[in-house]
């Protein structure tokens, strides 16, 4: 992997709500193909980063690159604008909204012509086209047209995967998007990721499952405190290995 | 991907031929429970006093309803995204006072009826608009919350209007103003059908553009709206300045129905918007409602004003009965919400 250059990275990233420092001086970098699992105990600051990387929050201090080029988001919608897509841990959906209107929410299908150009959507489309998407991930596909609210929690789960590899380009981040799925459907997941290394995105994985970590990831990377504390190929730790890491019994590699 | 709210897994609704089911389905149905109640309505005043049932008097409700439709649609949108604005009543009155002061100048300066009247409506509806950027402003950028926001410019333009006005209404416009409140198309006037169409194309946008979309989605969870890539405060100062707009141009209605712009027109009307909103189903939560349903909502309204003055019972009973109404349509909610999760 390390021969790709590098597509997206965050150097010295610091954020603290009030009091809380949740991040403190953290760097990653994600190369095109490669698959970076972030790991960490509850609290560590995994969301915060992601939250950072997405443009949902705005660090207070740190850079962020992508290819190379420091970029500043001002908001979610500057990173989606360029490639970004992020599955968050939760409330990442609208619970009213129906399936394909969550996929195709920000981005929506209008329709042709004078109806289109006065704000009209062509919701026919985009529940065809959203039901393909979601087909295509292959994870518990519900009906396009259902209100979210009534789906089981793996359902929502799917939709919110379905939506942010239907929309990746460059970089897709997931925060624990093992959460509500089976064991079956959990495979899936991985299985998503892969497909998305294929594909030449750059993947951060997130999960507290550590079999899983091990299993798709390229390199792993440990939060401890807001602190990266390790940063090192997956072949150097076993299961074992990684959860002292994360706990903090193993502190030198 | 949990939300807040935490909505139960519900078994899908299926849509199999079942007559008892489909039955069911259709009285389960907010708006058809809404329509039903409205001709109950009709019926017992028409039972009670037969002159309830008569051209004269639907064309008299429906000009009631006309400011009311006007502010609970604005209503509609404020609430689905999940705010209130309480200013609408107060928008009301300054936009009728500042409107009739504008038509008071046309004519003085010779203008004809028809070129005073359009400037009215333009004052009015920029006066409202005005009050929807105030609204806009306290929100996005003071980051007070809707109720506080909107209560604020509720005082604030409802003080401006008696100011302007020294209490007094402002007559002196244009003398065939009040003549186009005559209905002419059955039980329509001309701002009647005006009223009517923005209506329609009102429902419209709300569920079938991108413009209702970011409303809904924004009122359901905003996070997940910002997430998007939508411009949250952006579509938020259009929903205020719509709600402005609108309750604007129901100032203008009212001028036209009374021949003057008054300072009190409108005070208090905030209640009659939430209300029809509330009735008509759409949850004070914000990512809920329907346009029919405020329609509906806000016929329901002025029937029983209108009825209850036929029938010859102190007009102030319409409080109370208002009052029994909204709290009727909230438990309607949440007891079949909870009949859901049960
Ligand atoms: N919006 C917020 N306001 C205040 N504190 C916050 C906020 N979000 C996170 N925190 C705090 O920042 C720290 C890091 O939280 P974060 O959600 O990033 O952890 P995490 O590694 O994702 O944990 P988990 O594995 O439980 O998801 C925690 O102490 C948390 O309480
Ligand atoms: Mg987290």
């Amino acid at each position: 992997m390390s021969e790709s250059r590098i597509l997206y990275e965050i150097r010295n990233a610091s954020k603290n709500y009030g009091s809380v420092v949740a991040l403190d001086g953290a760097s990653l970098t994600v190369r095109a193909g490669e698959v970076i699992g972030l790991v960490g105990d509850n609290g560590a600051g995994k969301s915060t980063l992601v939250k950072v990387l997405s443009g949902a929050h705005q660090p207070d201090s740190g850079e962020i690159f992508l290819d190379g080029e420091l970029r500043r988001w001002k908001s979610p919608h500057d990173a989606l604008e360029a490639g970004i897509e992020t599955l968050y841990q939760d409330s990442g959906l609208a619970p009213h909204l129906s399936v394909s209107s969550n996929v195709f929410l920000g981005r929506e299908v209008m329709r042709p012509g004078i109806l289109g150009k006065l704000g009209f959507l062509a919701q026919k489309t985009m529940d065809v086209q959203a039901h393909a998407d979601l087909e295509r991930v292959g994870i518990a596909v519900p009906a396009s047209n259902r209100p979210v609210a009534q789906l089981s929690g793996g359902q929502r789960q799917a939709v919110a995967i379905g939506r942010a590899v239907a929309w990746a380009r460059k970089v897709i981040i997931l925060d624990e998007p093992t959460n509500h799925l089976g064991a079956r459907q959990a495979g899936e997941v991985l299985e998503v990721i892969k497909a998305a290394k294929a594909k030449g995105l750059g993947v951060i994985f997130i999960s507290h499952t550590l079999p899983h970590v091990l299993a798709v990831t390229d390199r792993v990377v440990v939060l401890r405190l807001g602190k990266i504390v390790r940063d090192a190929p997956t072949s150097e730790f076993t299961v074992d290995s990684l959860l002292g890491t994360i706990t903090g019994l193993i502190t030198s590699p | 991907m949990t939300t807040t709210t935490d909505r139960h897994p519900v078994a899908a609704p299926t849509s199999q031929a079942n007559p008892a089911r489909t039955l069911r389905a259709v009285f389960a149905n907010q708006q058809v429970i809404l329509l039903l109640v409205l001709v109950g309505m009709i019926v017992v005043f028409s039972v009670l006093n037969p002159v309830f049932f008569s051209v004269d008097v639907f064309a008299n409700i429906l000009l009631d309803w006309g400011p009311v439709i006007l502010i609970a649609i604005a209503q509609t949108f404020v609430i689905v995204s999940g705010g209130i604005d309480l200013s609408v009543g107060a928008t009301i009155a300054l936009s009728g006072v500042v409107a009739a002061f504008a038509m008071q100048g046309a004519v003085t300066a010779k203008m004809s009826d028809t070129g005073a009247i359009l400037i009215g409506v333009a004052v009015a509806a920029v006066t409202g608009v005005a009050v929807g950027f105030a609204n806009a402003f306290l929100i996005n950028t003071a980051k007070l919350v809707p109720f506080i926001a909107t209560l604020a410019t509720l005082g604030a333009a409802g003080g401006l209007a008696i100011v302007l006005t020294g209490g007094a209404p402002v007559g002196g416009g244009p003398a065939s103003a009040i003549a186009l409140s005559v209905p002419w198309l059955g039980p329509l006037s001309t701002p009647g059908i005006v009223v009517v169409v923005i209506t329609i194309i009102a429902g419209l946008y709300l569920h079938k553009s991108r413009f209702g979309r970011y409303t809904y989605a924004i009122g359901s969870n905003p996070f997940a709206a910002l997430a998007a890539g939508i411009n949250v405060k952006r579509h938020l100062t259009k929903v205020y300045v719509l709600s402005g707009l609108l309750s604007g141009l129901a100032g203008m209605f009212l001028y036209i129905r009374l021949g003057s712009g008054a300072p009190t027109s409108g005070v208090g009307n905030e209640l009659d918007a939430i209300a029809a909103v509330v009735i008509g189903g759409a949850s004070l939560m914000g990512g809920v409602g329907r346009m029919t349903g405020t329609v509906i909502g806000a016929l329901i309204l002025t029937t029983v004003t209108s009825g209850l003055i036929i029938i010859g019972v102190e007009p102030n009973w319409k409080k109370v009965v208002v009052a029994i109404l909204i709290a009727a349509a909230v438990s309607l909610q949440a007891v079949r919400k909870s009949a859901r999760k049960a």
